[in-house]
């Protein structure tokens, strides 16, 4: 067996170096200091005498007790005509839809007294089991963001829309050439309004659609394949096994949070069987993360990898350099013995890797099944190429008018200097983007869109569905919708609510929206498509739908030929639906033509940035990433053996920074940190796209700039210092499509350092095992009806006792029990009384995605600490999830008894394996033991445990002594060093200290002041008002009737939560199943949190 | 004593004339004559939501004066009383004006099914008035609470500490005169006898002195004054934070003895949200307008008070209509019950799931004016309150709440939810164990109250966990 594995959070800890050392000893590795404490810059300056001191001290404490003895005057002002549907005190949810040009969900929006408070996933009528991203449920701050334009203006002045409106048609009307860009459009009404301003400008509009981050090589591969320039619908839930070379789509390829439910719901070891899941990658993704066999290769071998696999299953097994032939024949061979069950995809948007990888899923029968074509995503839908020849258009002169519409091309085109150029070449420019964004301020004319959240629109995102996105708000500043605008300029001043509503009546439209009934049927529901939560319906594939076409059917061993023989002949009966038969050969020519240099780069989305939209974001920018946990900063990342190499510094603790490195590629150049990420490919270099947003001093948000020790904006200048740097500007037009790749880039070291803020090391769990459990498939199978406890791979924690345990007389020294038979303490009584609540957690479906954190966040109103204090120890997340790498221990073991070293300084040889390691990604929360070692050690009882099996904190009884976090195993709590809602430091950041951000803040949890431990309180306040509901019905609290803010937003059901006494709820039977165990049980602190052991679908390889 | 008597007398005449009046001639008078009594009973069933005996325009034109608008026109009356607009179909002119002036506002008057008879009672109502005094023990019942405080104060003007403080300030100058009267006639003794003189000590000297004299005393003295004063700040230090009886001021005098007693409307009625959310609320203006859109005038403080009302949503009184595109101006009242932020309570559970009367905690509501904070002892002085748990602590303090879930007993019986819990109980161990420990100490703190039925299943709230800190800090 192999499974005894030694796990470890970061490289500070795999080589145990004296500063993880050191850091492990102290709980608090930085007290706060005095500066600090005082924290007011200004009190240093200031000089105060001791008698000045100690009369201002006398003057204060006598002012503090007049003042408490005064009564507070408090307002309450009620409505004056109270709307019917709102309650004070009570929330009220709303169906509507995220979609800003990447990210798509179906959300409800939850409002307090008619504020947008929460946003989570619409889970009874929202594609993909209703499952929002981290994006899309952080976005809720975008809403209340000061920055955002509060009306119309005209370069950089307020004016008033009528001023515009008449400045805008003069300069329309003689216009010659038209062009609106904008990301890709999916809402009818508003085609329906842009087609409306081209016909009143007949022949002179154009109208450009391109995407931040582009799949147009997907759509193309697509349009050459049959014929339908679009990007397909995938469905994972029928994909049994999953090839993805380069494709992160748990984290960031095209709509993840629609991939994300049906891949974990084929992961569970429960159906007796797994999906099985090979990656093929440079950067270790997300997605890679939880592959069960991960490849590492560079970029430039994506194309032939997959023309490896291609040849693999036309029977003629090649490999590749640094992956042997006989991989390939294993994948294939996997993928031939499930057609029509499984799914190939790539990331790369070159349309030749992409054709390739469409002819594999056409041959192994993919098309109709779990890819569909039939009824294509709407997304992503933009074009390079055209937008290059715009470019070039604008460039000449020969553009008269621009209208930007939700596209950033100064900030995500890759050629975006030249964008620019061609801007100051067009008359009249016109920005209805949100913000004055990189491109807005460029822009003569800014006519601000509504937030989401204000607005009424329609959404197709895929053919044969239409969401609706409904206001939860009215609109706070002097917005307007977008397509009011572009209507009123072409002659049409209706309200777009009721151009909306036209667009379903029967004479514009078949679709059967018009009726009243119907509408709000599908307001209500959030979608037209009711009771419809697939993302589309299973289409027969092209192929087989031609008449006398032979059959594509594949049945075992079929070459590649073969079918590409039955697709052409299938093509060539009906030419008319295409336009070109799949031209495999070349693009296979081409793939293997690739070459790569001595470094490669992948630029890649950030999975918590995504492109950069919601950059400002303070909750998104602070969450780490899922396998760095880096915040703040966007960095190079580089495999640790090509670090030490270059002998740049791989131990990034909190006192060591990180070496700066200039990467030159396509003759651009950009000096970011370098950052080792185990299991990136050798030779290679990562950078996330989506950083470094109003490199200009765009009025974007303050959160998206740097922040010094103090709380001040850093400075370059005059110009504010962005988070990070784009790394756009090093993508590249290859051929027809954007490239988000370099295979020839120069690295030089800078020979400086620069601090980044990484959460990889804090709080460790000193070593202690037992944290994390896995094991294999065939392994659970083999024992899957055991006792819990039995298994091999989940033993009860057992400790040795001295006693006569077999009832023989004899003592024996090795004799051991249970570790729940020895206790310091008396049961506490809350099993099988009144409620318990807990969490299971399941290891085999948590995929890592960090959707838990953002989501507690706003739930209970978690602070923004900001990168200096995260670089401090000092983050505040209730929930975090711990990343562990591992590598096999047997091996070591030897290594260690050969080199007779002792195990600690043995750490440092399990190097090698930390080349590709594999990952567990482990949500770690307060676990509410019931014999809590926090709740014997403090002072003053301020931390006690509940009759329901939670473990209460008083805030205002805290005192602030931090014993209980010094004695927490599992470092849950957090300090409030600051008063975050009040001090300086976080002003720029911490969304309670915005006077309209903080409109975001939950009302029913307390806002935590300075001096106090906090820590997760499992939705206490929803566990409450659960339980009231029940009793106000007069009925049982039901499973699922309560649920926490992390469980919700679990995409993949990873996070469950329930009432364990109630023995019918799902969580109960979870926590009983036999992969069910505590972290550190061995510990006997018997936590009301359940882990499930882990389960790759690899052979038993020990 | 004097208007009854003479309404006696008028309805003597009334009767004798009536009598005759009908012995004479068909053609009585219908304004006159009825019962009065019953006809007021028979307005405010049938009338009273539309018109007034007044002259004053509700939805409808005022009564006052009819029966010399409609003088000799019984019939139609009548007939336009019992079908509007049938009786508008007779052509009379005056009829005519009438349906001219009021249906475009308010429309037509429903029919209303009532005999000549009752419309012979309501129109002598009419003419009559509200003549009847109210009761003096009626009138008493709704005394606000200031009035009452003002009676019960009248005879025991008692300010003994200001007394105490001028008494001593005079001892104190009285001595200090003495001690001066006493040196100069020793002086003077002193002088004679040719002695030294005492020399001029100041105050404080003489004061050492004397204390150094008397050490004992000032000793004894000097140790109860700092036990007096140590309680004194002990007592005003556990007073922070303690708010019992504020009452601010607010923008509209707005009298809950008035709305909660005289016209005994439901305290739900306004706070409608405290069956079923955290907050009681505070009425919209538009509930307030519920009633006062006819009641323009209060006892009182006249209109001027009501006005506010009517500024704050945009109505004019004189036509009785909303105003179009009025800016409203939200009322701004002042919070009288003050929670810190870290604390959570919900109305409706205590409301809706306990069923806790509102007096339990908020006192004799319909004695107040303007909202004020109750303090213990008038919650327990009540006695109308079935169920009344007394409490000790100052309102609105922790203790005071987690006495009051000491005592509250909930019955395991009363809902499914309990039920489940009680059910939970008794399938464990523990929780037998529990739950019979739970029943005898309840059992044992009733015993003294005579036989509990040991069969019903009654815990405290704190029993239930109502004392534990995250129940309501989060």
């Amino acid at each position: 067996m192999g499974m005894n594995k030694k796990y470890w959070t970061g490289l500070e800890e795999l080589n145990n170096t004296e500063g993880f050392q050191e850091a492990i000893s102290t709980e608090f590795k930085r007290d706060q200091s005095v500066d600090q404490f005082l924290s007011d810059p200004k009190l240093k300056e200031a000089n105060t005498g001791r008698r000045d001191f100690l009369k201002f001290m006398g003057f204060s404490v006598a002012a503090a007790t007049l003042a408490a003895c005064e009564t507070p005057v408090v307002k309450s002002i009620p409505y004056v005509v109270k709307p019917e549907e709102i309650t004070p005190g009570i929330a009220n949810y709303y169906a509507s839809t995220y979609y800003d040009g990447t990210d798509y969900g179906n959300i409800l929006v939850k409002t307090r007294e008619g504020r947008p408070i929460f946003i989570k996933g619409n889970k009874d009528y929202g594609m993909g089991q209703g499952v929002v991203n981290a994006r899309i449920n952080a976005s809720i701050l975008g809403l209340y963001d000061g920055a955002r334009l509060r009306g119309p203006r005209k370069g950089g002045e307020d004016v008033t829309w009528e001023t515009l409106d008449t400045e805008v048609s003069v300069a329309l009307a003689s216009a010659n050439a038209i062009r609106i860009i904008s990301n890709s459009i999916i809402s009818p009404s508003t085609k329906r309004a842009v087609a409306e301003f081209s016909a009143k400008y007949a022949g002179k509009v154009k109208h450009v659609q391109y995407d931040a981050y582009s799949y147009n090589g997907l759509s193309s591969a697509h349009a050459a394949a049959f014929g339908k320039a679009v990007v397909p619908s995938y469905d994972f839930s029928k994909a049994r096994v999953i090839v993805s070379v380069g494709a992160d789509f748990l984290g960031t390829w095209l709509t993840p949070n629609m991939f994300q439910a049906a891949y974990a719901d084929n992961r569970r070891p429960e159906n007796g069987w797994m999906s099985k899941h090979y990656q093929m990658e440079a950067v270790y993704s997300l997605t890679g993360s939880n592959a069960d066999v991960r490849l590492a290769i560079k970029p430039s071998q994506e194309g032939q990898a997959v023309a490896a696999l291609y040849d693999a299953l036309n029977g003629s097994a090649s490999g590749i350099d640094g992956v042997d032939a006989a991989v390939f024949t294993k994948i294939a061979g996997e993928l031939k013995a499930n057609i029509g069950s499984s799914l190939v995809v790539a990331g790369s948007n070159d349309a030749n890797v992409q054709m390739i990888v469409a002819s594999i899923n056409q041959m192994l029968g993919n098309y109709g099944k779990s890819i569909d074509i039939s009824n294509p995503t709407n997304l992503f839908a933009g074009n390079d190429a055209e937008m290059a020849s715009l470019m070039e258009e604008m460039n000449a002169g020969s553009v008269d008018a621009v209208i930007i519409y939700g596209a950033n091309p100064s900030y995500s085109w890759h050629d975006a200097h030249k964008f620019n150029s061609g801007l100051l070449k067009v008359k009249t420019s016109i920005s209805v983007n949100n913000y004055a964004d990189e491109t807005g301020t460029r822009c003569t004319y800014q006519a601000p869109d509504h937030h989401f959240l204000e607005s009424w629109n329609d959404l197709s995102p895929v053919a044969g569905r239409t969401d609706l996105q409904q206001p939860a708000i009215i609109p706070m500043h002097n917005t307007r919708y977008a397509q009011e605008s572009l209507l009123r300029w072409a002659g049409n001043p209706i309200a777009y609510y009721d151009y909306l509503r036209s667009t379903y009546n029967a004479d514009y439209t078949a679709e059967v929206m018009n009726s009243d009934n119907s509408w709000h049927m599908a307001v209500h529901n959030g979608t037209f498509a009711s009771g419809n939560i697939q993302m589309s319906t299973p289409a027969a594939p092209i192929v087989s739908t031609k008449e006398g076409a032979p059959s594509v059917e594949m049945a075992g061993n079929v070459s590649v030929d073969q079918a590409v023989a039955a697709a052409t002949a299938a093509l060539a009966a009906s030419p008319a639906a295409v336009t070109s038969a799949m031209d495999v050969s070349s693009a296979l020519t081409a793939v293997r033509s690739a070459k790569g240099g001595a470094w490669e780069i992948v630029l890649h989305q950030s999975v918590m940035l995504g492109v950069g939209n919601q950059a400002n974001n303070p909750v998104l920018q602070e969450t780490p990433d899922p396998m760095t946990k880096v915040t703040w900063d966007n960095y190079v990342g580089m495999s640790p053996s090509d670090m030490k190499e270059l002998g740049l510094n791989t131990y990034i603790a909190q006192d060591d920074e990180a070496s700066l490195v200039k990467v030159t590629a396509n003759g651009k150049e950009l000096i970011l940190p370098a950052f080792p990420a185990p299991g990136q490919k050798k030779g290679t270099l990562s950078i996330a796209l989506g950083y470094g947003r109003g490199a200009g001093n765009e009025a974007i948000g303050k959160s998206a700039y740097q922040v010094g020790e103090m709380g001040e904006h850093l400075m370059e200048g005059d110009n504010l210092v962005p988070i990070g740097k784009n790394a756009f500007t090093l993508a590249s037009m290859s051929g027809s499509t954007a490239l988000y790749a370099a295979f020839d880039v120069q690295l030089e070291d800078m020979k400086a350092t620069y601090p980044v803020a990484t959460t990889q090391m804090h709080h460790t769990v000193m070593g202690r095992e037992s944290v994390v459990k896995e094991t294999t498939i065939s392994a659970f199978l083999a024992e899957k009806d055991v006792k819990k406890g039995e298994a091999s791979w989940n033993k009860l924690p057992t400790l040795a006792v001295h006693e006569d345990i077999n009832g023989d007389g004899a003592i024996n020294a090795q004799d051991r029990t249970y570790v729940k038979e020895h206790d310091l303490w008396r049961e506490f009584p809350v099993e099988g009384i009144g409620h318990r609540w807990g969490l299971t957690i399941d290891l085999s479906s948590c995929i890592g995605c960090g959707s838990c954190i953002t989501a507690c966040h706003t739930e209970n109103n978690v602070p923004v600490v900001g990168k200096d204090e995260v670089r401090r120890h000092r983050d505040m997340h209730w929930l975090r999830i711990d990343r562990y790498f591992s590598s096999d221990f047997e091996t070591l073991e030897e290594t260690i008894e050969n080199k007779n070293l002792g195990t600690i300084s043995a750490y440092g040889d399990m190097e090698i394996p930390s080349e590709t390691p594999k990952s567990v990604h482990m949500p770690m929360m307060c676990q509410h033991c019931n014999h809590a070692p926090c709740e014997t050690v403090c002072p003053v009882a301020a931390t006690t445990h509940s009759n329901e099996g939670l473990n209460n904190m008083a805030y205002n009884r805290c005192i602030g002594t931090r014993y209980c976090a010094n004695n927490c195993p599992y470092k849950v709590r957090r300090f409030n060093w600051f008063n975050y809602v009040g001090n300086d430091k976080f002003s720029q950041f911490n969304p309670a200290q915005d006077d309209t951000l903080r409109m975001v803040l939950n009302p029913d949890v307390t806002v935590r002041s300075r001096g106090v431990m906090e820590k997760c309180s499992m939705c206490q306040q929803r566990i409450q008002a659960g339980k009231l509901d029940a009793k106000k019905a007069g009925t049982t609290v039901t499973d699922g009737m309560v649920i926490t803010a992390c469980a919700e937003a679990c995409p993949t059901h990873a996070i469950v939560f329930g009432d364990l006494n109630d023995t019918t709820s799902k969580n109960a039977k979870r926590a009983v199943n036999n992969r069910s165990y505590h972290a550190l049980e061995e510990i006997g602190i018997q936590p009301n949190v359940y882990y499930m052991t882990k389960v790759r679908n690899i052979e038993n390889e020990a | 004593m004097k208007r009854l008597s003479e309404r006696h007398i008028t309805r003597l005449i009334l009767t004798i004339s009536l009598i005759f009046s009908f012995s004479l001639s068909s053609q009585a008078d219908i304004h006159v004559g009825g019962d009065a009594v019953k006809g007021k009973q028979l307005f405010n069933a049938n009338c009273a939501s539309c018109h007034k005996i007044t002259e004053e325009v509700l939805a409808a034109p005022g009564l006052k004066g009819i029966d010399q608008r409609w003088k000799g026109k019984d019939e139609l009356l009548i007939l336009w009383i019992q079908n509007p607009q049938g009786a508008a179909g007779k052509g009379d002119p005056y009829l005519k004006s009438l349906v001219e002036k009021y249906v475009p506002t308010f429309g037509w008057m429903a029919n209303q099914a009532v005999n000549a008879e009752e419309i012979n009672h309501i129109l002598t109502y009419v003419k009559e008035g509200d003549g009847a005094p109210v009761p003096t023990e009626e009138l008493n019942k709704c005394l606000t609470y200031e009035e009452m405080q003002a009676t019960a104060s009248k005879g025991e003007q008692n300010d003994g500490l200001i007394w105490i403080i001028i008494i001593g300030i005079i001892l104190a100058i009285i001595g200090v005169s003495a001690a001066n009267i006493s040196r100069s006639l020793k002086n003077a003794v002193n002088e004679r006898e040719g002695k030294d003189l005492e020399p001029e000590t100041g105050y404080w000297d003489v004061a050492k002195a004397w204390m150094w004299k008397h050490k004992k005393f000032v000793a004894l003295g000097g140790l109860f004054m700092f036990c007096y004063l140590f309680v004194l700040l002990y007592g005003s230090l556990m007073d922070i934070g303690v708010y019992e009886g504020y009452k601010p001021e607010q923008p509209i005098w707005f009298s809950h003895a008035s709305h909660a007693c005289k016209y005994e409307i439901d305290c739900q009625y306004c706070h409608s949200s405290a069956a079923v959310s955290k907050h009681a609320g505070i009425p919209s203006v538009n509930v307030c307008m519920n009633c006062h859109k006819g009641i323009k005038k209060g006892p009182v403080t006249g209109e001027k008070e009501i006005a506010k009302i009517y500024e704050a949503i945009g109505f004019d009184p004189q036509t009785g209509t909303y105003i179009a595109d009025y800016e409203q101006k939200p009322i701004e009242w002042v919070k009288v019950h003050n929670l810190p932020d870290h604390v959570y309570f919900n109305h409706s559970q205590h409301v809706t799931v306990g069923g806790i009367d509102c007096k339990q905690c908020h006192g004799p509501v319909q004695t107040y004016s303007v909202g004020r904070q109750a303090t213990v002892a008038e919650i327990n002085a009540q006695e109308d309150v079935p169920g009344l748990i007394k409490l000790t602590k100052p309102t609105l303090t922790m203790g005071w709440c987690i006495e009051c879930h000491n005592k509250a007993e909930v019955d395991l019986a009363s809902s499914a939810y309990y039920e489940e819990m009680h059910d939970r109980y008794r399938a464990s161990e523990n929780g037998q164990r529990f739950l019979r420990s739970y029943l005898d100490e309840n059992m044992k703190k009733n015993t003294s109250g005579g036989v509990v039925d040991s069969l019903k299943t009654i815990l405290t709230v704190k029993q239930l966990g109502g004392w534990e800190c995250g129940k309501c800090h989060y």
